[in-house]
């Protein structure tokens, strides 16, 4: 407890000596650093405050249907270890784009995961050749290509070749995928064209998220 | 792109063009390149790293930043401090600053070794000099052996050190000369973490100078082997001790970054707002028949609500152009490191702000208050790609020079007049000085700017110094090495500012301008940025432009859009300000200046040839070679010779340096165009000084120029 608070103070005054201005743009690298550490301290107080009552995902998802008329989605990050409620922020043809209140994103086309947003290592883009035999429940072959920013700054396609058929368990559509050294499984629930329920493969560093239709 | 190498190299750590992975060194050598102990190996480190090896031992501590300039060429810079050895400082000890380069001809292939050629401490004065040639097999797995041939320092047989010598320049007559002998290595990587290192080497740690000294540097070795153990611990440590001859050891320590590794490759900015497409014409037939632009009140709501938005993105809307069917805006980029990264967030905007009948979108750039190039969408275009890989947009796009005014352009309000000000804390730190070790300086400054107009920026700033160890001092004292002129005794007499070969002191009495207790004003200036044709920008700067020069400095650059090449000129009237730093001067007074060439190679290469007048009133020429990531890592070597003679210059020769630019969001993951600047030089002197003028026009007008946005294109959906 005395830790954090020490910690808290530190660096609220780096912060205070490095921030004090209306310059955003030149508020100083010891600026930038500090507020970074600010936002670490804060999560990290977040993090240790006990929440009155921590909601499991199911009160969470009752909560957001309560509250939010729109269409909403439930993410489980499976390496953040944590479970989200997204909300519908935009709508472009067939893709949708839903958000965090924190403004991390996830797009889908029709439940298939196309890209991600605001997560550090994020999916710029997947270009799945598969989508039409998952959709369909058939069995089948395909390439999926998906995109990355590599360290560099510089945008990299990663190329899979993925085999799509039914899964050990009825009315699951398993996509097996493998190249580069590597190999996942994303698993789909189909109903009438739309993916309702998923686990998919974000990338390396983030690893599988689940996605549930809360209202569609 | 067929490739099906493992993830961890496409995305981390290696280039595009690989086939294998090439023999990384997994140990550093003393010398802070991938090697053996002392001795060198063919190895590599992965392109763009960037590193440091501190390593201690009886002979020396040496601290040697090591950065791979290309796949094949390793380049080390050493600040070494030598003990055994004397000079006229009598101090048992000296320093001394090293180069090496090692260029890997083959990479191991087959049966076939990796070959390497190197050259060490080539330039000038070298205690450490010499050349080799390396081969280095993989045998298993976890296991490498390296044997070479060491020319000078590596075959035992030390070159003689000239004395008189300034040092600095390369001594290609002695390369690869006066003998050779073979060295050898094997290394065994006994698991992730652990590697075991034995080599035979032939270097015996004695140096000899022209006045015939000779010193024995530690205790001889009482062997020809070296042994040593290295262990890596998280991303880009290693810790080292090794035995020299069996009876000295000595312990080390390396750091390694790679800008291609970064902690948050995608960064952690929040989602854009995503592309909104249009109603259908059923559904607005107002939007798309176009006749709200009668509207008078049109604009104005619309460019208020576009501005704000694009506030939340960090973005100024400086103004806009609206018609039926065409918009263009003007932005002022604050926050991402990636111009396409603000002109994609802009366009997506753009689609949720503007009636249905505006098709084609003009973003144009601003640097300084100039429009800097437009990039022209269809907004049918934007709302097709959406969410594809980031080339196809950038297909459907087109780039173009942006004159100074547009019809219809209308100014938003309270962008000007803009005023910004802050408060912080500042940190000099001294690190490669052969005289003071680490110097450091802590203090306070106060910065404002005001902006009256578009282009027209007045500029202030003062600084404050609370501690530190930089104390004011003069320069040198000419013929008594390592003794200077007290701050009191160089003040008093004008005609020390002269040097005894009759080089006026432009900055060898740089500390004259240190460790100030009272305010001090580091610049106060009016600046006035112009743009007389869409491809010719204007620069004239007046009044305190930097620490030790005020006056005027006027620039202009000749840079299209579409073009890696610009030319430009800059002349400044300059005078040397008081070593107060307030607004008086001292008699010296100079116009100088330089024509300039730029070109951007691909692969991130920039190169810049300046060739004129130096503050101290020599002619000549500057060259600097710049490597630069997409993620905005730049690091880059630049040198300068003029008319000045090398005994005129003084020790170094000529002057020469590195810098390293690192921007912040690369660590962090925020989203910032704050970067962590650092400029070694070699020292300081008085030949090939350049001024120091704020926000000279390349490095603003190009980001948002061709190869620059292009490299960085891939951030336009981000």
């Amino acid at each position: 407890m005395n830790g954090a608070l020490k910690i808290t103070l530190a660096a609220s005054l780096v912060a205070g000596l490095a921030a004090c201005g209306n310059d955003d743009e030149r508020s100083g690298p010891l600026g930038v650093l500090a507020q970074t550490a600010s936002q670490v301290v804060a999560q990290r107080r977040a993090a240790d405050q006990p929440v009155v009552a921590p909601k499991s995902p199911q009160e969470a998802a009752a909560e957001a249907l309560r509250v939010n008329p729109g269409p909403l989605i439930q993410a489980g990050f499976e390496s953040l270890d944590r479970t989200q409620v997204m909300a519908l922020t935009g709508q472009n043809g067939a893709l949708r784009t839903y958000m965090t209140p924190a403004e991390e994103a996830l797009i889908l086309r029709g439940g298939m995961l196309v890209g991600t947003r605001g997560l550090g290592h994020d999916l710029s883009v997947a270009e799945p050749q598969t989508e039409t035999l998952i959709r369909a429940g058939a069995t089948g072959t395909g390439v999926r290509i998906m995109r990355y920013f590599a360290g560099d700054g510089v945008e990299r396609p990663l190329q899979f070749s993925c085999t799509v058929g039914a899964g050990p368990r009825p009315g699951v559509t398993v996509e097996s995928c493998q190249g580069h050294g590597t190999s996942f499984q994303n698993s789909y629930m189909v109903a009438g064209g739309q993916i309702a329920v998923s686990r998919q493969w974000i990338g390396p560093n983030l690893g599988y998220v689940t996605i549930q239709t809360l209202r569609p | 792109m067929a490739t099906t190498l493992p993830i961890a190299l496409v995305l981390g750590s290696a280039g595009t063009t690989a086939v294998a992975e090439p023999m990384y060194g997994r140990s550093m050598s003393t010398y802070g390149l991938p090697g053996g102990i002392d001795t060198p190996t063919a190895e590599t480190l992965p392109d763009g790293t960037l590193g440091a090896t501190v390593s201690w031992s009886d002979y020396a501590r040496r601290s040697n930043i090591v950065f791979q300039a290309l796949p094949g060429l390793t380049t080390v810079l050493r600040y070494s401090r030598i003990d055994g050895i004397n000079d006229y400082r009598d101090n048992g000890y000296i320093t001394d600053r090293s180069l090496d380069l090692r260029y890997q001809v083959l990479d191991e292939q087959g049966w076939r070794p990796a070959l390497a050629v190197g050259l060490q401490d080539f330039l000038g004065t070298g205690v450490y000099s010499g050349e080799y040639i390396v081969a280095t097999k993989t045998v298993t797995p976890s296991v490498r052996v390296s044997a070479g041939l060491g020319w000078g320092v590596l075959a035992g047989k030390p070159r003689t050190i000239d004395i008189d010598d300034e040092g600095g320049t390369p001594n290609v007559d002695d390369w690869f000369r006066g003998g050779a002998r073979p060295f050898a290595s094997v290394s065994w990587q006994v698991n992730d973490r652990l590697s075991l290192v034995a080599e035979y080497s032939n270097t015996d740690y004695v140096a000899r100078y022209s006045n015939g000294q000779v010193f024995q540097q530690g205790d001889e070795p009482g062997s020809s082997l070296n042994l040593g153990a290295y262990y890596s611990f998280g991303r880009a440590y290693q810790v080292g001790v090794y035995s020299i001859g069996g009876n000295s050891f000595g312990a080390q320590f390396s750091i390694a970054l790679n800008p291609r590794e970064a902690p948050y490759p995608s960064g952690l900015e929040k989602a854009p707002a995503p592309v909104r497409p249009r109603p259908s014409p059923g559904a607005d037939p107002d939007g798309w028949s176009g006749v709200w632009a009668q509207d008078p009140t049109a604009q104005p709501a619309i460019q208020a609500a576009l501005g704000d938005a694009m506030a939340d993105e960090g973005q100024i809307l400086e103004s806009m152009a609206l018609s039926s069917s065409r918009a263009e805006v003007r932005l002022r980029n604050t926050r991402y490191i990636n111009q396409a990264e603000a002109v994609g967030r802009t366009a997506r905007l753009m689609t949720r702000a503007l009636p249905p009948s505006v098709e084609t979108f003009v973003i144009t750039s601003t640097a300084e208050g100039l429009p800097t190039s437009s990039v022209t969408l269809r907004r049918s275009d934007v709302e097709r790609l959406e969410n594809t890989e980031a080339g196809q947009i950038a297909a459907a796009s087109v780039l173009s020079d942006a004159p100074a005014g547009a019809p219809g352009l209308v100014r938003s309000e309270g962008v000007y007049p803009r005023f910004r000000w802050s408060i912080k804390p500042t940190l000099n730190l001294g690190i490669f000085s052969a005289e003071d070790g680490l110097t450091h300086e802590v203090g306070a400054e106060a910065r404002a700017s005001y902006e009256i107009a578009p282009g027209l920026v007045l500029t202030g700033a003062l600084r404050q110094r609370v501690f530190g160890n930089i104390e004011r001092r003069g320069p040198g004292i000419p013929g008594q090495r390592g003794e200077y002129y007290t701050a009191e005794e160089y003040e008093a007499d004008p005609s020390l500012e002269t040097t005894p070969e009759g080089v006026p002191r432009v900055r060898s009495d740089t500390r004259m301008y240190s460790g100030n207790d009272s305010p001090v004003i580091p610049e106060l200036t009016l600046a006035y940025y112009a743009k007389p044709t869409p491809a010719v920008y204007t620069r004239v700067t007046a009044g305190l432009l930097e620490r030790a020069y005020g006056g005027v400095s006027a620039e202009v650059l000749w840079k299209p859009a579409g073009s890696p090449l610009a030319l430009g000129a800059e002349v400044n009237r300059v005078r040397k300000r008081d070593f107060d730093q307030l607004f008086d001067f001292r008699d010296y007074e100079v116009t100088m200046g330089h024509v300039s060439a730029y070109y951007e190679f691909a692969n991130g290469f920039t190169a810049q040839v300046d060739v004129g007048k130096y503050l101290a009133g020599d002619k000549g020429a500057t060259v600097s070679l710049t490597r630069e990531f997409a993620n905005g890592w730049r690091l880059g070597a630049y040198a300068t010779k003029t008319d000045l003679s090398s005994e005129e210059f003084g020790e170094g020769s000529f002057d020469k340096g590195v810098t390293l630019s690192i921007p912040l969001g690369w660590a962090t993951g925020q989203p910032s165009r704050e970067r962590v600047n650092a400029n070694l030089r070699s020292l300081s002197r008085d030949g090939g000084a350049q001024l120091n003028v704020r926000d000279r026009l390349y490095d603003q007008v190009r980001e948002s120029h061709s190869v620059k946005l292009y490299e960085g294109w891939g951030r336009f959906w981000r």
